[in-house]
């Protein structure tokens, strides 16, 4: 399962019956649910129906938060406020404009559309490159906010506070709407569980484990947050039509801050990032709440602010995970032996042909007068320097002479204070990691910095996100990489590691697992800092072998930060000193090494000049 | 003048509603949003003092008490674990501010109470007048003020504090006991928000959700203005008079919303907000 060499024709096919399997099963159980659905209404009473069908309603609401907070990590109290702009958007509608099929179509448009332009505005101002996640919680807590204001303030327009009501809306019996409602909410769930599992679903996992990580393999995270809360929002804004053209009324309330973190407590009670567990919460909670809050209305929203404490503090993973492992228990042991430790999930290593480099010895990183300071204190200055292709430049240096400070200027065009930096000859101006990732930079961080929910398959794959655009409902079978690539993961024995958690790798590992990704981008130069930290000797030697090689072999520009001379001696073609916030020296080994300058600050004697 | 009075006076209330939630999120790095809550628990706090007959000050003493009491509960059972997930901790401190809510509700009842302002009518002076309560709460603010900021920056207590919200393992590894730093932060926060309850109460009615509108206002003022209490003083001037300028020549509705969106734009166009660094 884990040759790296092109699997034969035979071994694809077998692959492909492979990844049809989790296709099928969800199929499946969706055409059951839908069976559920479509009988269910014989065996209920109206009201039970009537409580459901809203419950339906929210459901989807609550798929969509899980979808934002379960799986990307964004908090969000806002999603309310998409409901309620598609809720009253129907109801503006129906009640302004009068019924008829062709103007209920035209309230579905205009519901989809509210919520999703909101959305833009929303994800526009919540997501940017260094937003924090407490920032886009805010905007999600202030939108609600705001809306709710907006609608007050209608007049007769929105009904102000008492809402909208008495409008005709879509005439179907109970039974239908329950049916229609219930055969929707079961394909978004099954849309959303495939969406999530695929292969574009879990770079959602990948910005949600490490931003910064996806910003520096290509991944442009603010517009993907951006374009993923209108693909949401939509979804709400289709669940608050179907909310109100069922239920005949419409208030402010629904687009509120209050009915936004009742969802989460659906979600969170659920089991955040199930899918299946928020849906149920949500369906369970409402029916309940219609049964109970009339015999006991304090007491039941005390017993469910009580549970969701509870729940945040001790099972922050909600109540569907241990209760399905309690019941998949004697299931397991029987099945154990077909479904080896999900090996089965993983993809096949294959080879990516690389794009023909460019001549060696032409120039890929051009730095000139860069120039760095926080407020007063001048960290860089006047710093010209090229690199060219083929070439390994170790940076060496005290602590403190700003190595890591210009590898930042380097790889972030916002960083750096004066000066032009251009990457394989495109200036990048002000333009922000992901960008310059996309002008040819690879960049290895100094701490192992890997996707740790993520398996090493996973990781690999979110470097290929750039390249290889990533189905949205499948999973590949087969993970090509360029051969630079595929020889470090064989090099570190990694190769036979695809299905494991990163978090679970050694640290060696996890710093090899990183620079396999880097070099998965297909970049023309690589920055790479201390890559020899907290290495043993034996996996120093083999990593300065990788080194050499990639530069020989493949043409790659590798820019090192270094403290250990010996490994830099060794490897290096050229040495670059950085002393004070200047480029002190430049040239061969032989030259820097010998030099007075080196030998006195590696003596530890260089003072102020 | 009456406009700046009321600019002073908006200013003040914000002040003293956000001050119990801004040192809970300086020290500790957690949104309290059972802050809200505290403010219910305050003013049911001034309202069974004033029943059993205590003294309006000693009311407020009463307030605060049971509000530090009740901080100190939660601080140990709910968010002790929560320090590490700060945003399960907003959570966390939601679901609490619903139990404390229906807890009001079960034992006070649904329907709105008021409670009569301990000082009544008006402060005149030639050519005008304005509310003599409200312009006690700029008093009342300036003393909170002060005296947070002496404790601050006069007492080992103070040092202490001011130490691990500057870098807790360094205050740790110097034996500063950090939990139990944020164990009395957090309770001297929730009786200041349970203190401000207590002190807004005679110009709102009181009833159990009437924490939730003032939580969102303080946690946007407390947004931008990071951990520093000067620059909370510059928010809710600068915000206080928006708001009031909003509903005076624009619309209440557009005064009601000020706050949250212009805090919310601030910490878009420069992310630390009002303060320095």
């Amino acid at each position: 399962m884990t040759e790296s060499a092109l699997p034969p024709a035979a071994a694809l096919t077998s692959t492909d019956v492979r990844a049809m399997r989790p296709l099928r099963r969800v199929v499946g159980v969706a055409a059951a649910c839908a069976g559920v659905a479509l009988i269910a209404p014989w065996l209920l009473d109206t009201y039970t129906l009537n409580i459901l069908i809203r419950a339906i309603f929210f459901a989807m609401l609550a798929l969509t938060v899980d979808v934002l907070w379960g799986y990307t990590g964004f908090l969000t109290f806002g999603q309310s406020a998409f409901f309620g702009a598609g809720a009253y958007a129907a109801a503006l509608v129906f009640t302004h404009l009068g019924f008829s099929p062709g103007l209920a179509w035209l309230a579905l448009g205009a519901a989809l559309l509210a919520a999703a332009a909101i959305a833009v505005v929303t994800g526009w101002l919540s997501f940017y490159h260094g937003s924090t996640a407490l920032y886009a919680s805010v905007i999600s807590l202030v939108l609600p906010i705001v809306m709710t204001q907006l609608l007050f303030s209608g007049g007769t327009f929105t009904g102000s506070s008492s809402g909208l009501t008495g409008y005709t809306a879509p005439d179907f019996s109970l039974e239908a709407w329950f049916r229609i409602a219930g055969c929707v909410l079961v394909l978004l769930t099954a849309g959303a569980w495939l969406f999530v599992r695929s292969d574009g679903g879990r770079v959602l996992a990948a910005i949600r484990d490490n931003e910064t990580r996806c910003a520096y393999l290509g991944i442009d995270t603010a517009r993907l947050k951006i374009v993923l809360l209108v693909g949401t929002a939509a979804i709400a804004g289709l669940a608050g039509f179907g909310y109100a053209s069922f239920s005949g009324v419409v208030a402010p309330e629904l687009a509120g801050f209050v009915f936004g973190t009742e969802v989460i407590i659906w979600v969170a009670l659920g089991g955040r990032g199930t899918l299946v567990g928020p849906v149920l919460g949500a369906l369970l909670i409402e029916w309940g709440s219609a049964y109970l809050s009339g015999s006991l209305p304090f007491i039941w929203k005390l017993f469910l602010g009580v549970a969701f404490v509870l729940v945040i503090v001790l099972l922050p993973q909600g109540l569907l995970p241990p209760l399905a492992r309690l019941l998949r228990r004697p299931w397991a042991r029987r099945q154990s032996g077909t479904d080896a430790a999900g090996t089965a999930d993983t993809a096949v290593l294959v080879e990516s042909p690389v794009r023909a480099a460019a001549d060696r010895g032409t120039p890929v990183i051009e730095l000139a007068g860069v120039a760095k300071h926080f407020g007063s204190l001048q960290v860089l200055s006047g710093i010209d320097f090229v690199a060219y292709r083929g070439e390994l430049v170790s940076l060496i240096g005290p602590n403190g002479a700003g190595k890591t400070t210009l590898m930042r200027c380097m790889s972030d065009g916002a960083e750096r204070s004066a000066g032009t930096v251009r990457i394989d000859g495109h200036d990048i101006a002000h333009a922000p990691p992901h960008a310059c990732v996309r002008f040819g930079l690879g960049r290895k961080f100094q701490t192992a910095n890997v996707f740790e929910t993520l398996t090493v398959a996973e990781c690999l794959r979110m470097a290929r996100v750039r390249i290889d655009t990533p189905s949205l409902w499948r999973r590949s079978t087969t993970l090509a990489l360029p051969p630079h690539a595929l020889a470090v993961l064989k090099a570190t024995e990694l190769d036979r590691k695809l299905h494991v958690e990163a978090q679970h790798l050694s640290h060696g590992e996890q710093q090899a697992l990183e620079l396999a990704m880097v070099l998965a981008l297909e970049p023309q130069v690589v920055l790479l800092d201390e890559p020899t930290a907290g290495l043993s000797l034996d996996e120093r030697s083999r990593i300065g072998a990788v080194f050499t090689d990639l530069c020989v072999r493949f043409n790659l520009c590798l820019l090192l930060v270094e403290h250990d001379l010996d490994f830099v001696r060794e490897i290096s073609t050229r040495i670059v000193v950085l002393h004070q916030g200047r480029l002190a020296l430049s040239g061969t080994v032989q030259e820097v090494v010998a030099s007075e300058l080196v030998q006195t600050i590696y003596a530890g004697s260089a003072g102020h000049d | 003048m009456n406009l700046l009075l009321d600019i002073l006076t908006t200013a003040a209330i914000l002040y003293i509603v956000s001050a119990g939630l801004l040192l809970i999120f300086g020290v500790m790095k957690i949104i309290n949003f059972a802050h809200g809550a505290f403010l219910t628990v305050g003013a049911y706090a001034s309202l069974v003092a004033a029943r059993i007959g205590l003294s309006p000050l000693l009311g407020l003493a009463f307030a605060l008490l049971v509000g530090a009491l009740i901080g100190m509960l939660i601080e140990r059972v709910v968010v002790r674990p929560l320090y590490a997930r700060p945003l399960d901790a907003i959570l966390a401190t939601w679901g609490l501010a619903i139990v404390i809510g229906q807890v009001v509700t079960l034992v006070f009842g649904r329907e709105v109470q008021m409670l009569p302002s301990p000082v009544n009518g008006t402060f005149a002076w030639p050519g005008g007048e304005y509310s003599a309560y409200r312009l006690l709460l700029v008093g009342a603010a300036a003393l909170l003020g002060t005296a947070l900021a002496l404790l601050l920056t006069r007492t080992r207590i103070g040092l202490v504090t001011r130490a691990v919200i500057m870098n807790e393992q360094l205050a740790r590894g110097l034996g500063i006991h950090a939990g139990m730093v944020r164990f009395c932060t957090f309770a001297a926060g929730a009786g200041i928000g349970s203190l401000a309850g207590a002190l807004i109460t005679p110009l709102s009615s009181i009833d159990p959700n009437m924490g939730v509108p003032w939580l969102v206002n303080a946690f946007m003022l407390v947004m931008v203005s990071g951990v520093s209490m000067v620059s909370l003083l510059v928010a809710t001037l600068v915000f206080g008079a928006a708001q009031v300028l909003l509903s005076t020549y624009v619309s209440p509705v557009l005064g009601g919303l000020a706050i949250a969106v212009l805090a919310a734009v601030t910490l878009r166009i420069r992310p630390k907000g009002f303060s320095r660094d």
